[in-house]
């Protein structure tokens, strides 16, 4: 009972103490609050409304929806957006996953300076590296001549509908393969040698160490390599809307871009809060896919 | 038996090392060739056969650049750097803050709130501009700074580092500090930031990165001309037509400078702040 009593005033003490927390998140709470969190629940009522801009809101209810999933331009646009992130994710992490496993090698020479090589067009701006590709891909510029001179062909980079999509993902993949490429490194660091080196005693070969050790253990990066990338891809903007914006016949035209048209060009801004709505969906359900593959993973 | 199996490593390394040698030359190609055609004249940029060093070393390119009529990019490089700076500070300033509360204070709903910002991670920027839009336009900041540095500073990923890093402070300094007497600004400013200096260099360097390449966002909350950050100068500079390749490049390769100076010193944070993204599990 004396303890208890004895407590008491030291419990307020500590209490009050670790009230003091509230102030330390306070800023970050407030403006997560007003500049995050309450546009996105804005874009779902604004999503009901037609809206110019300049008029008065009028609700719609689900009408501007209707009109999405019944216009070509959408479901062209999100297959385009779709196309992109597929590739794009299958090809990086395919690409960056070997480089990393050469560069934590014990027969690379080099580790830092190929890194640092690879990694270079990560910390380039995405508009000027769209500059650039761009130029590479005029009728006679670098890449277009090279291809010419090899293949025999001159190749329609960024003017034909066939091409330009896969022109989009391979500067894409180009763009963020190093970024990966550290994310997967870190994970494979992370593995301690004593696995390899009791797989190898036991006379595993290269492909079941992989199969067996490296990927197994390696899953957490896989996934968040998985997710983010995929997140990534389905947000790009500036390289479609300097290298293309949109064409050819909006074959390239992904969301972002759609989203930005609908409500800059054409002022539809209810509309175009839609489409930032089907956009966010599409991510939700994508991430909760993956923690459901996650945690069912976790759990065998 | 041995020699052989030494023989096919040597082999093998070789090999490995020539294939990434090439691989690592392919990803410098395109920056090679824009800072190399950005010194060619605009009729040699494009023709055929392909010269690979400039027939004339054109060094106006760069000048020409920076003056181009209907263009003002001293200004934009001015401005995209005044956004950077304080952008990053505030994402500094609010990730430190709310990481050290979450990590070294037990209040009630710590748990929850902390699940709160991090939901924000679920929120991808470019599907709330245009409420987002609203708001600015709402609270007057069109054409203003802040309307470009209060967005860009918010990152829940920045709060989840500084929480994951404050963890690692043991709390026996912290209570040290206090029975010194301390005050819990104090021991945040004195005693614990100075122990942080790695983490906010690698945050600040990864949230600098998006600060600056930012191009949605200043397209549609800046459009005054002088309000206009670098990437939305460049993007609208490559529209033009009779296209001024040189000029263009030479651009891109100002824009490239910044980030590539600092990460030709700090190469490792870089890497650094990209491989902490992938420690959270």
């Amino acid at each position: 009972m004396n303890k208890k009593n004895a407590g008491i005033p030291k419990a307020n003490y500590y209490d009050r103490l670790q009230k003091q927390g509230y102030i330390f998140i306070l800023p970050t709470l407030l403006l997560f609050s007003i500049f995050l969190i309450y546009p996105m629940l804005d874009a779902f009522r604004l999503s009901l409304y037609e809206w110019n801009f300049t008029g008065s809101p009028l609700l719609i209810g689900l009408r501007n929806f209707i009109k999405l999933f019944t216009t070509k331009r959408f479901w062209s646009s999100y297959t385009v957006t779709l196309q992109f992130t597929f590739l794009s994710v299958f090809l990086l992490m395919f690409i960056s996953f070997w480089l990393s496993l050469a560069f934590t090698s014990k027969l690379c020479w080099f580790k830092q300076l190929y890194q640092s090589m690879v990694f270079l067009p990560v910390v380039l701006p995405m508009v000027a590296i769209a500059v650039v590709w761009k130029f590479m891909f005029q009728s006679t510029g670098l890449l277009s001549v090279v291809f010419l001179d090899i293949f025999g062909w001159n190749i329609p980079w960024l003017t034909s509908t066939k091409i330009a999509p896969y022109t989009m993902v391979l500067v894409n993949v180009w763009k963020f393969t190093g970024y990966y490429m550290v994310m997967f490194i870190a994970g494979l660091l992370n593995i301690p040698d004593v696995y390899h080196e009791a797989a190898k005693i036991d006379g595993a070969g290269f492909w079941r160490r992989l199969i067996h050790i490296t990927l197994p253990l390696l899953k957490n990066t896989l996934i968040l390599v998985f997710v983010s990338c995929a997140i990534f891809s389905f947000g790009t903007f500036a390289l479609q809307y300097v290298m293309t914006g949109g064409g050819p016949s909006r074959s390239t035209e992904v969301l972002t871009l759609l989203v930005y048209k609908e409500a800059f060009e054409y002022t539809k801004f209810g509309y175009s809060a839609a489409i930032s709505v089907m956009f966010f969906l599409t991510l939700f359900i994508f991430s909760i896919i993956q923690l459901r593959i996650f945690s069912s993973q976790a759990e065998v | 038996m041995q020699i052989t199996n030494k023989g096919k490593l040597r082999i093998a390394a070789i090999f490995l090392n020539l294939t990434l040698f090439i691989v690592g030359i392919i990803y410098l190609i395109p920056f090679i060739w824009m800072v190399l055609s950005s010194f060619k004249l605009n009729a040699d940029v494009l023709s055929i056969p392909i010269k690979i060093l400039p027939r004339t070393w054109n060094f106006q390119s760069y000048p020409n650049a920076l003056n181009y009529a209907g263009y003002n990019f001293p200004r934009y490089f001015f401005n995209s750097f005044i956004v950077l700076v304080f952008a990053v500070l505030l994402c500094l300033f609010l990730s430190a803050t709310a990481g050290y509360g979450f990590a070294k204070y037990k209040f009630k709903k710590n748990k929850l709130l902390f699940v709160v910002v991090m939901s924000t991670l679920m929120i991808p920027f470019e599907a709330i501009v245009i409420p987002l839009f609203l708001l600015i336009t709402r609270l007057n900041l069109q054409d203003n700074y802040l309307a470009l540095i209060i967005p860009g500073g918010l990152t829940a990923f920045g709060v989840f580092l500084m929480r994951q890093f404050f963890y690692s402070i043991p709390d026996e300094i912290i209570e040290a500090a206090r029975i010194d007497g301390a005050s819990e600004w104090q021991i945040f400013w004195r005693v614990s930031m100075p122990l942080a200096k790695t983490a906010v260099l690698s945050l600040a360097i990864l949230h600098g990165q998006w600060v600056w390449n930012l191009l949605l966002w200043p397209l549609i909350v800046m459009s005054k001309p002088d309000m206009r950050t670098l990437p939305q100068g460049i993007s609208l500079f490559s529209g033009v037509y009779f296209t001024p390749y040189p000029e263009q490049l030479a651009i891109s390769v100002l824009a490239c400078l910044p980030t590539l100076i600092l990460f030709i010193f700090l190469s490792r944070n870089f890497m650094e702040g990209v491989a902490l993204t992938g420690l959270k599990t």
